[in-house]
C-alpha cells in the first residue's frame, strides 16, 4: 500500500533527523593536560587571562589538572572551543578539544 | 631571593634580570622563534601538537592562527629582551614564550612525568629550574 510506505519513510526520516540533531548539539570540551614542568602559578595566570576566570575558579581548575591529569576548562561550541584551545597552546599549555560524550 | 620582575606604581613591570638571566631568556625566545619558522627544528613537532586528536588533521586556519600568535609573541619577546621596563602585553609575550620553551625543552628530552624530570641530567634540570623561576616570577606580577 503506497500510503503506508510513505508513512514509514516519513517516520524514519524524522528519527534520523532527531538523531542528527542530538549528535551535533553535544558541546565541545577544551581539555588541559598535566605536565611535569609547568609551574602551578603559571597555569592559574593563563586561565585567568584567557577565560577571564576569577582566581578561585582558575586555581580549582589548575588543581584538577594537577591531581587528575586533566581538566575540562571550558565547554561550548566547536568554533569557540577550537579558538580557546589555540590560545592555550600559544600560551604553552598542553590542550586539546573533544566532543562531550554525554 | 630577590624578585626578578617587579610591578611598579605606574603599572609597568621592571625587569631585574642580570646579563646571565637575559642570556637565558634570549636563548629560550630564539629557539621558539626558530622552531616556528623551521619545520626541521627539534621543537617543531611539539609546537604543532594536535588540537582535535580525533581528527586526522586540524583546521588549517586554527593551525595558522597558532603559528602566527606564537611567532608574534616570540618576536615581541626578542624585541624587548634588553628593556628595563615591560608593558603587560610585553610581559605576557615573555611569559608565553618562556612557557612554550619550557615545555618544548622537556618534551623533546622525553620528560613526561616527575620521575623522568628527577632523572634528567643536572645541567638540563638546572636550565629547566631557571626557566621555571623566571615564569613563576612573571606570573606573580601579571
Amino acid at each position: 500500500m503506497p500510503s503506508v510506505k510513505r508513512l514509514r519513510e516519513t517516520s524514519t526520516d524524522t528519527a534520523t533527523s532527531i538523531a542528527t540533531t542530538v549528535r551535533t548539539e553535544r558541546p565541545w570540551n577544551v581539555v588541559v593536560w598535566d605536565d611535569p614542568v609547568t609551574p602551578m602559578k603559571v597555569v592559574v595566570v593563563i586561565f585567568k587571562k584567557i577565560f577571564g576566570y576569577p582566581d578561585n575558579k582558575a586555581t580549582q581548575l589548575m588543581m584538577t589538572v594537577h591531581h587528575e591529569g586533566r581538566a575540562i576548562v571550558w565547554s561550548g561550541s566547536a568554533e569557540r572551543a577550537q579558538s580557546y584551545c589555540v590560545k592555550l597552546q600559544v600560551a604553552g599549555l598542553q590542550a586539546t578539544i573533544e566532543q562531550d560524550s554525554n | 631571593m630577590a624578585r626578578l620582575f617587579v610591578r611598579r606604581r605606574d603599572g609597568r613591570i621592571e625587569v631585574r634580570l642580570n646579563d646571565d638571566g637575559r642570556a637565558v631568556a634570549r636563548e629560550a625566545f630564539g629557539h621558539v622563534y626558530a622552531a616556528e619558522h623551521d619545520p626541521d627544528h627539534d621543537w617543531h613537532r611539539t609546537l604543532n601538537a594536535p588540537i582535535d586528536p580525533s581528527r586526522d588533521s586540524d583546521d588549517p586556519l586554527a593551525v595558522l592562527a597558532r603559528q602566527t600568535e606564537t611567532g608574534s609573541n616570540a618576536e615581541l619577546a626578542i624585541a624587548t629582551l634588553h628593556e628595563e621596563f615591560l608593558t603587560d602585553a610585553e610581559a605576557w609575550a615573555w611569559l608565553t614564550t618562556l612557557q612554550v620553551s619550557l615545555r618544548a625543552t622537556a618534551s623533546t628530552r622525553g620528560i613526561f612525568d616527575q620521575d623522568a624530570l628527577a632523572a634528567s641530567d643536572p645541567e638540563l634540570l638546572d636550565y629547566i629550574e631557571t626557566l621555571q623561576m623566571f615564569l613563576f616570577a612573571l606570573a606573580e606580577v601579571l
